[in-house]
């Protein structure tokens, strides 16, 4: 009987205690607005550009996603005390002109204290100067191009073009060395056809790889550029397979990858088609069929199960029940839009809880400054606005997914 | 158990115990029935004495359970591996041999071992002070020399824009390949040092 009456009591005290539970988190909730509410008060918009439709769309939407899921965190937890964070995501399709136009209607906008995008190097460099014009802090999770944060001549002189503009992605420039190591020391190959997309990011990110393979010993037995706009990529195949390679390096991204590597196998070659984060997506998998299984990407960051501070970042996200993956960049995106929230709750602690007049200005004085835990690990930036943590990991494709192979981190 | 009375009915409980009534016909009694009449009390008074135990285990079972330690992280996300610089190298080096300095630190978490430290380039062969294997505790650090020697200069690599260096760590949590990355002043004093070594030699 006692123990009956224990097992009563303990049940009428834990319902009590979820009730009380339950008020709590209702409370919590006061104020929100369908969940992306905090405590009210000054509203701050975090803008948002990426090619959310069109063939770079499943990267784009990740983005998107990510920084809504940081901005509805930030209010949930009411992280800056009197700012209740927005976003506004525009669609640049990829397009550098649609991208600026982006820019100059987030500029218009006096809410937006900061801009989480581009995806493309190419958009990106069409951003930076009306962004800078205007004040505005501009982070990218995805841009790798060097030229972006060291100015064009970066070899040999860096100089930062524009004091906006942040990045949390880690560059080319250790990019394309760590795959032209990994194809020549890991997989051992040693003639390569480089294929680029003629795009800032493709092109850079192919001039990279080819310089490091070149001084390790490799030889490059042909060039090509191809037509982001076909599909069609069958003479280039032809001349891959005539070439005796052993290896394919592609500057580019997932939407013409998959069916170049594809229509490479198909005409004989059965050589590894290998790329950067532009190819690192599911959907390059997809579109490249079973014939891509050894196909190799190199991506920006650690595989997310290797970070426990990804694993919370997982969990919301699915969650928070976003229709499209986060893909590669959504940590990254995550760690940029909580970069600008970080900034911004340094300009208003130091202006007695509230926003100042030259907020803009200010938010980019601070984010030079930013240091926090993040998704992908420790996020700071250094004096050119680059990201201080620059991990990079070698995936392929086994099993009809990615699976990393080797991970390398830069501490130069 | 708890002195309330018998938990089972004694004789006269039931009516049919104090009629005549005749009992209502039951199905044949097989074995274990015949032993459960027999050992009734019995039975009856080991029954009650496991249900007031897994009474009393219930609320201990039921209790909030402590969760899972979390897992120690992997080592590459608390090892860093930073170049120091070119230094003289340790006894047993030989002319033409060539010697840096790297600092192994650990962040957090548990020790971490390295079990293997070796540069992926062709022509050249490297040894390191203390050899693998090599253990450094949490929130300490350990300097490494790495001698290098070239054993092949035609092989040997030049003006690598970010030569590596590949470890393997080891912690509680997992064994990790990784590739250290050390910067653009370790590529350079690398090449400068194989330009020496191989120069001479050719000459």
């Amino acid at each position: 009987m006692r123990q009956r009456s224990l097992i009563a009591i303990t049940a009428a005290l834990a319902a009590g205690a979820l009730t009380l539970t339950a008020c709590g988190s209702r409370d919590d909730d006061g104020g929100s607005d369908g969940g992306n509410g905090g405590g009210g008060g000054t509203t701050v918009v975090i803008g948002v550009d990426a090619p959310l439709t069109g063939d770079l769309s499943a990267l784009g939407l990740g983005i998107k996603n990510s920084v809504d899921l940081a901005a509805k965190t930030a209010n949930k937890d009411n992280y800056v005390d009197g700012i209740k964070f927005e976003t506004e995501a525009l669609d640049d399709q990829g397009q550098p002109s649609v991208g600026q136009q982006n820019a100059t209607k987030l500029v218009a906008n006096d809410d937006v204290l900061g801009v989480v995008g581009p995806l493309n190097s190419s958009v990106g460099e069409s951003m930076q100067k009306v962004f800078d014009t205007a004040k505005l802090v501009e982070v990218s999770p995805a841009n790798t191009n060097p030229a972006l944060t060291q100015g064009v001549d970066w070899q040999n002189k860096k100089v930062r073009p524009y004091k906006s503009y942040f990045r949390t992605a880690t560059t080319d420039a250790i990019q394309g060395p760590f795959a032209a190591q990994y194809v020549y020391n890991d997989s051992k190959k040693r003639k390569v056809f480089v294929i680029d997309d003629k795009k800032t990011y493709g092109a850079g990110l192919a001039a990279t790889f080819t310089e490091e393979f070149k001084k390790l010993g490799g030889q490059v037995v042909g060039t090509e550029h191809i037509n982001p706009d076909t599909k069609d990529f069958n003479a280039v195949a032809t001349k891959v397979k005539n070439s005796g390679a052993d290896v394919v390096y592609y500057g580019g991204e997932y939407p013409q990858a998959g069916p170049l590597s594809k229509q490479i196998k198909a005409a004989g070659a059965k050589i590894p088609v290998v790329g950067g984060d532009g190819i690192y997506s599911a959907d390059f998998i997809k579109l490249a069929g079973a014939s891509g299984t050894g196909d190799l990407a190199t991506s920006v960051g650690a595989p997310v199960e290797e970070l426990p501070s990804a694993k919370e970042f997982v969990a919301n996200y699915e969650a928070a029940g976003y229709k499209e993956a986060y893909e590669a960049y959504g940590g990254y995106s995550y760690d940029s839009a909580w970069a600008i929230i970080e900034a911004v709750k340094a300009v208003v602690e130091a202006n007695d809880g509230k926003l100042p007049d030259d907020a803009r200005a200010k938010v980019v004085d601070a984010m030079q400054n930013v240091s926090f835990d993040g998704v992908t690990g420790k996020v700071s930036f250094d004096e050119f606005g680059d990201a201080t943590n620059k991990q990079l990991t070698v995936y392929a494709v086994e099993n009809g997914a990615w699976k990393s192979v080797k991970s390398g981190t830069y501490t130069g | 158990m708890s002195g309330a009375g018998p938990v089972e009915p004694g004789e006269g409980t039931h009516a049919w115990d104090a009629t005549d009534t005749p009992r209502p016909p039951g199905r044949p009694r097989g074995r274990l029935a015949r032993c459960y009449d027999r050992h009734r009390r019995a039975v009856l008074g080991s029954a009650a004495a496991i249900a007031v135990l897994a009474g009393s285990g219930y609320p201990y079972a039921g209790r909030p359970r402590q969760p899972p330690p979390p897992q120690p992280p992997y080592p590459v996300q608390v090892v860093d591996l930073v170049y120091l610089d070119a230094v003289a190298g340790p006894g047993g080096a030989e002319p033409g041999d060539f010697s840096f300095a790297v600092l192994l630190s650990v962040r957090s978490g548990r020790p971490v071992t390295v079990t293997r430290l070796a540069q992926p380039y062709d022509g050249l062969a490297m040894a390191s002070s203390p050899a693998a294997p090599i253990q450094t505790k949490s929130h300490s650090a350990r300097k490494i020399i790495v001698t290098l020697r070239v054993t092949e200069c035609e092989r040997a690599p030049r003006n690598l824009r970010l030569p590596f260096l590949d470890v393997t760590l080891r912690n509680a949590r997992a064994i990790q390949a990784h590739s250290f990355i050390l910067g653009s002043r370790y590529a350079r004093d690398l090449s400068e040092a194989l330009h020496a070594a191989c120069d001479q030699y050719s000459r």
